[in-house]
Formats: C-alpha cells, sequence, structure tokens
C-alpha cells in the first residue's frame, strides 16, 4: 500500500521536472492563393498552411487554440498518442471550441517523427485549416541528414467544402472531369469488339459505376506547402548532402504518386514511425499519410518534387535546388488510370452480366484484353488443358522446358508468377487492378509489402479477437458507410483495454478508402510479422482485403473513419469506445456534450 | 501448391543467376589502390572497436595514417543484419547491388542470414557467399574482425551495403592523417 501511495505521490511530482512548452494558434478567415485563383479559406495564425509545430519527444505541451471564426472549431493531432480528451474530435472527445473562445489543449509528447493536424469540425480542413508537427527524437535518428524539409501536399479546390458536398450529393459526378467519351467508347470497340465493348459498359452501368471514377473531386489545384505548380515551393541545398523530405497529404480527398526525377528517395519514416531503410523511385502517398525520405542530390541542378494525383485529374509541383529561381523540368502527367474488373472483384453478389456463367474453355485468350485484370488464382478447378488459345507469348523469360511436372499443376496461379521485373505486382491491390502502381521510370514503386518496422514497439501475440469492417458504399446516392449502415445510425464499435483486435477490412467499394483510427496504433499485416509496420491511416484499395491490429491500449473514446472528408462526413465513420483501463481515466466520457458534435 | 511455388522458386533462381554471374559477388572486387588491400594481423598497429546499430555506426569516423594495418573489431549491436565493408563510394555503389539480390533471394531477411542460401551453387560455381577480405556481413549478437592496411591515401567509407542502410546513412568515414 505504501508504495503504491508514493507511486501515486512520485507521478504527481512527475509533470513539474519534465519540459513543458507553450505553443499558441490563432484559427482565422485567411486568403488563399493556389496561382490558379484566389479564395477564401481557414488557417492558422493567419496562414494556410499553418505553422510548422516542433515538439521534443518528452516534453509536456500546452497549445492555446483561440477561434477567430464565427462557427464552432476544433483541432485533431493526426497520429499523436494522447488522452482521448485531447484528441479534438466534436462530439466525441470534447464538444468544440466555440466562436471567440481559447481552448488548451495539454499533454505528453510520447513518440517522435513527423505528424500533423488539422480541424475535425465540418469542412474546415478542405479548406485549409492544417498544419505540421515535427517531433524531435529523444535519443539520435536511427539515419543521418544534413537538412529537412517538410513537404506538405493539399488538393486545392475553387469551391468551398460546405459547396462540393452539396454538389456530390446532388450529383456524384459533378466533380468527375474525365468520364469516359464516345470517342473512347469507338476505340474500345476496335480494339475489343462491339460485344465486348457494350457488355463492359452494361456491367459498370449496373453498378452504378464507371471505370474513370478514381477519384470523385477534380478540379483542384494541387499545393505544396501553400504554393501552386507556378508558384514553385522551393527548398534549397548544397550538391552532396542528405535531405530529409517529410512528406505529409493534407488533401481533402486526393492520392499523390510522388516522384522526383533524378533522385532516389530512401524511405526511412512512414507515419511518424521508422522502417527499415528502402529505396524506391517513386510512391503513392494516401490521404492522410506521411512519408519521410532521404535524398542526396550530387549535382549543381535543380530537381522537381513531381506529385501527380492518383487519377491523373491533377498535379502539385515542387523544386530542391541549390539556389532560388533555378527549375528543373516538370514532366506531362500520365495517362489517367481506368479502373477494371479486379477492382470491382470484391462487391458481393455482384451481376457480371453476362459474365457470370461465362465458359472459360471456350474463351479466345488472345483476343481478351480487357481480361488482364483476371484473377487466376480463384479458379481452382480450372482446367488448363483446355485452353488452347492461351497465350503465353508474354512470358517470354520463362523457360518451360526444365518443368517436367507442369501438366499436373492445375492450381497453379499464373497472376502472381514474377517474370523478371516487369511483372512486379503490388500484393495491396487486386490483381490486374487498374490502379496498380507503376513507377514512371520503370523502376521501384514502394508497397505496403516493403514497409517493416525499424524497431518494433509492440511484442506480437495472437489476437483475442477479429472484427470485420466492410467498407461500403453507393456511388449514385454518394452514400458511404461500414457495415452497410452510416455513421449517424451505427452503434459504436466497442473494445476492451488491454485485448489486440484483429481488424479486417474489406474494400466491397469501388474506391480507395485512408482508414484512420484515433488514439491506436494500426499494426498493418505486410505478412512481416514481427517487423509489421505500425500507422495511423491505412489505404485498402478497391477489390482487396487487408488486415491490421491495435493493441487497445488506449482508454476513452475515439474516432474511426475513412479520410476522405466526404466519405467521412457521408457516413464512413464509427465511433470506438475502449471500455475498462486505469481507473483516473473512466466515465469522463459521459461528460461530453454533443454539441457540435459533427465530424 | 508446394510442388509449384518450389518449381517457380526453382525457375526464378535459374533465372537470376546469369545476371548474378556478372556481379561476380564472391569473385573479389576491384580492390585497387583506391581503397587498401587486406593486411596481416601480425602487423596490426592498433585495434578499433566499432559497433554496429540499427542503422548507424559508432563511431562514425576514424583517422589511419597511409600504410597503417588495422585490426577492426566489429560488432553487431543492432536487431538487423548489418555489414562493415571498406571502399570508395563506387565500390560500395557497385556492391550495393549484389547486396539487393541477396535480399530479393531471401539470403538476407531482417535480423537473420539464410546460411544454407548463401553457400548454394548458383548454376556456375559462384554463390552468395559473403566472403571478401574487406567486409563482414552480420547477424545481431554476432561480432568478426577485418584486417586492413590503408596502403595511400583516398576517399575510403566505411558502408553497410545492406538495401537503404547506406542511403539512410549507415557509412562512416576514414580520414588520413
Amino acid at each position: 500500500m505504501k508504495t503504491r501511495l508514493l507511486t501515486g505521490l512520485l507521478s504527481l511530482l512527475m509533470p513539474a521536472m519534465v519540459m513543458a512548452g507553450e505553443y499558441d494558434l490563432t484559427v482565422d478567415r485567411v486568403k488563399i492563393d493556389t496561382g490558379d485563383f484566389v479564395k477564401e479559406g481557414i488557417g492558422y495564425n493567419g496562414v494556410s498552411p499553418g505553422p510548422v509545430m516542433r515538439f521534443k519527444e518528452g516534453e509536456n505541451v500546452r497549445i492555446n487554440v483561440t477561434n477567430n471564426l464565427d462557427e464552432m472549431t476544433s483541432i485533431h493531432w493526426h497520429g499523436l498518442i494522447l488522452p482521448f480528451d485531447q484528441d479534438g474530435v466534436p462530439g466525441i472527445s470534447f464538444p468544440g471550441i466555440k466562436p471567440g473562445e481559447t481552448f488548451t489543449y495539454e499533454f505528453p509528447i510520447q513518440q517522435a517523427g513527423t505528424y500533423w493536424f488539422h480541424s475535425h469540425s465540418g469542412f474546415q480542413e478542405p479548406d485549409g485549416a492544417y498544419g505540421s508537427i515535427v517531433i524531435e527524437p529523444e535519443g539520435r535518428e536511427p539515419f543521418r541528414y544534413d537538412r529537412e524539409y517538410v513537404v506538405q501536399l493539399t488538393d486545392k479546390h475553387p469551391h468551398s467544402g460546405d459547396r462540393i458536398m452539396r454538389n456530390l450529393k446532388m450529383m456524384t459526378d459533378y466533380y468527375n472531369r474525365d468520364q469516359q467519351t464516345v470517342g473512347e467508347f469507338f476505340s474500345d470497340v476496335s480494339e475489343n469488339g462491339f460485344m465486348n465493348t457494350v457488355r463492359d459498359r452494361m456491367a459498370w452501368g449496373g453498378m452504378r459505376m464507371m471505370k474513370a471514377d478514381v477519384e470523385d473531386v477534380h478540379g483542384f489545384t494541387g499545393l505544396i506547402n501553400g504554393k501552386g505548380p507556378d508558384q514553385n515551393w522551393t527548398g534549397l541545398f548544397e550538391p552532396g548532402e542528405r535531405i530529409r523530405l517529410r512528406f505529409i497529404n493534407s488533401s481533402a480527398m486526393t492520392y499523390f504518386d510522388i516522384r522526383i526525377p533524378g533522385l532516389d528517395m530512401t524511405v526511412v519514416q512512414a507515419d511518424g514511425n521508422n522502417v527499415q531503410p528502402v529505396s524506391v523511385d517513386e510512391f503513392r502517398i494516401g490521404v492522410a499519410e506521411t512519408y519521410d525520405v532521404i535524398v542526396r542530390p550530387k549535382d549543381e541542378q535543380a530537381y522537381t518534387i513531381f506529385a501527380e494525383s492518383m487519377g491523373r485529374s491533377g498535379y502539385a509541383r515542387a523544386t530542391l535546388a541549390p539556389e532560388k529561381g533555378m527549375e528543373g523540368s516538370v514532366p506531362p502527367m500520365r495517362e489517367p488510370a481506368r479502373l477494371t474488373m479486379a477492382d470491382m472483384s470484391g462487391m458481393p453478389g455482384m451481376d457480371h452480366g453476362s459474365m457470370s456463367g461465362m465458359d472459360h474453355g471456350n474463351m479466345d485468350m488472345s483476343s481478351s484484353g480487357d481480361m488482364s485484370g483476371m484473377d487466376h488464382s480463384n479458379m481452382g478447378s480450372m482446367d488448363h488443358s483446355n485452353m488452347e488459345g492461351m497465350d503465353h507469348s508474354n512470358m517470354k523469360d520463362m523457360d518451360h522446358s526444365g518443368m517436367s511436372g507442369m501438366s499436373g499443376m492445375s492450381g497453379m496461379d499464373h497472376g502472381s508468377m514474377a517474370m523478371g521485373t516487369e511483372e512486379k505486382s503490388d500484393p495491396f491491390y487486386a490483381k490486374g487492378s487498374g490502379l496498380m502502381p507503376k513507377a514512371a521510370n520503370g523502376g521501384k514503386f514502394l508497397s505496403y509489402a516493403d514497409l517493416k518496422a525499424q524497431d518494433p514497439l509492440y511484442e506480437v501475440r495472437e489476437p483475442t479477437r477479429e472484427i470485420e469492417l466492410r467498407l461500403t458504399g453507393n456511388m449514385e446516392r454518394y452514400t458511404w458507410s461500414i457495415n452497410g449502415v452510416k455513421y449517424e445510425d451505427a452503434d459504436p464499435i466497442r473494445l476492451k483495454y488491454g485485448e489486440r483486435v484483429r481488424f479486417k477490412f474489406v474494400n466491397e467499394t469501388m474506391m480507395t478508402h485512408p482508414m484512420h483510427l484515433h488514439g491506436m496504433w494500426s499494426i498493418v499485416d505486410v505478412g512481416a510479422g514481427q517487423w509489421n509496420p505500425i500507422k495511423h491511416t491505412v489505404s485498402v484499395q478497391p477489390g482487396t482485403t487487408v488486415y491490421m491490429e491495435t493493441e487497445v491500449d488506449a482508454p476513452g473514446q475515439w474516432a474511426f473513419h475513412c479520410h476522405l472528408s466526404y466519405h467521412a462526413a457521408a457516413g464512413m465513420f464509427r465511433k470506438v469506445i475502449v471500455e475498462g483501463g486505469p481507473e483516473s481515466t473512466q466515465a469522463k466520457t459521459d461528460v461530453i456534450a454533443k454539441d457540435g458534435g459533427e465530424v | 501448391m508446394t510442388v509449384s511455388k518450389f518449381l517457380v522458386a526453382a525457375a526464378t533462381i535459374l533465372l537470376s543467376a546469369t545476371t548474378f554471374a556478372a556481379g561476380t559477388h564472391g569473385g573479389g572486387h576491384d580492390h585497387g589502390a583506391a581503397s587498401g588491400e587486406p593486411g596481416k594481423a601480425s602487423e596490426a598497429s592498433r585495434t578499433i572497436t566499432v559497433e554496429m546499430y540499427d542503422n548507424y555506426y559508432e563511431p562514425e569516423s576514424i583517422i589511419v595514417s597511409p600504410g597503417e594495418t588495422v585490426r577492426f573489431v566489429v560488432e553487431n549491436k543492432g536487431n538487423l543484419v548489418h555489414e562493415f565493408n571498406i571502399g570508395t563510394p563506387e565500390m560500395h555503389e557497385g556492391h550495393q547491388e549484389e547486396m539487393m539480390m541477396m535480399v530479393e533471394h531471401g539470403v538476407i531477411q531482417g535480423g537473420k542470414l539464410n546460411h544454407d542460401m548463401m553457400s548454394m551453387d548458383m548454376g556456375n560455381g559462384k554463390t552468395m557467399k559473403h566472403d571478401d577480405p574487406n567486409s563482414v556481413l552480420l547477424e545481431p549478437g554476432q561480432s568478426k574482425e577485418v584486417v586492413w592496411k590503408f596502403t595511400e591515401k583516398g576517399d575510403i567509407e566505411f558502408a553497410c551495403n545492406v538495401p537503404g542502410h547506406y542511403q539512410a546513412g549507415m557509412y562512416g568515414d576514414v580520414n588520413f592523417e
């Protein structure tokens, strides 16, 4: 008993002994100039994006947030591990910050790395209410660099978030400028034949989806650190230096494919957590994710940071240069991605039109260009011996001569056979997915499968249970949901303090969803066992199933949602309640008022 | 299924064996005068202990005099496989491709080395044994020695060429007096 009392006293004294930092943020109406247009938006300390908040691991921070708007606001510290009542989600963590009021956040910094912060009220975040967080570790970093830059991306739209949401609800393809055209129909006809093309179009129409539905909000200007492509944000370097670039995707809706032609990028952190370094030519950054890379420009020249949106509807551009004013060439955007049948393979009970009863035996494989996305692995009983027309000509590097047992291999998976380097596919995409990333220079494109924890935070153990979350939606009515139920109609997900839950995400829609669990780490199952990385945002591609595990070690109640702003607002959102845990943190949840309780 | 997987794996290895021969791993690098030559332990003027962590060295720089032979005691104190390799930046760059191949073939797996795979005949008498005299490749907890003679001044680094490690900054400078 005595020791307990002593510990209690000590922990009371502890905060006085650690460093404490005080910070001020104001939430303001600001002007945002993208170079393409000027709009009114919301920012911090008078600008959008807001400042880089620099913290030190082990520090206690006090952040005074003053709301200068005429509406409620909030700040969520994205990726930070903190008490739930400091997490900044109105209606879940706290009531929100009223106009004219100052709210003081106070929490210990228990981690290091690159993170960001943003409003969790209405559409203030798409309207510009975001900034970055850089936390210096207590010890040394497991890598070296001479200088560093935050590279924060967003998809700035001329319309306000409220207006975009209204328009999407009214007409889901309102912002999709990339619809398939009559011309494309005829070119498909000439390539694939008339009946195949009609059948294909009818299958897609039956799903109320289009192949061009990679992104639902086009018409934005990509910004890096608040600068449009023509305003060209520039980071300076001395040739030979190692530069750490802290990429943060603060977009409302847009995934970016990022490359710096002429430079290898060595990824050393994902979502603020150190990963075993992996050198890549290009990587895709999901909404709300962060990646830290180290680059080493050796020549006295300018390098372009080029970030094309995943659907190629826009891009962001910045420059690394030895001197201000130097510019590298800006590559053209690549062809827009088209979703394939593979991307809708996750949709249950889907009527493939005339494809459902298809007899593969009679299929002329050599002319079925559209079938490239077909997953042969699920056709367990398929008899290859009848497929006379099958064209092996693409497998040129393969030597069949030594494989005497080949005829008996009926279950062989042709899709996953790596033929040299050209057919490398990312296991986190449906086989044959139209979204399958490819490096512009034919080189290495980062996959989740490459992410391995540098120093795993948690021991591996068996999960106590599995929770299936089907990501669902109806594009035609612009409703997005989990297990078919939208947020306002759903019961909270109840977890028990101390358990380890395995979440199974099944993406039954044709869009990519970056799922963000607040307050606790998402241990993504990349098949690396004890080296599985921890993240705060996990992308789930169409037609795929992704597993993540969570050590339920944070009491209270938390938000869990798709980080695409308009999907979250439409209902792809859940409240998570963690039951049990240290006494001091319990029951306070009842106090939280419901005003301002909107996402 | 298992059989087919094995066959595919075997085919992949056969395929890359051709490419691998070009890499001449284990066949010795071009250790020109640029980085020095293997030394004799009896001629070593001193012993330098180099500790390897995830992913950095301690110390991160050493000072030697031209012609000096140094006995390095290299200890892997991290949780991942690391290399200690003496060479010029160009030599490291060339070696990195070979190390990438070792990862792709499952020879280096995070914190483990697959020794069976390392000594497997690649079909042309070559193996993926990592036995050059200018380097050691260590699992966590292992310790080995390298005796090296720095014959003349040069642009020399000791480096870990496990993919990504050098790029992330796992190297140390060899400075000359």
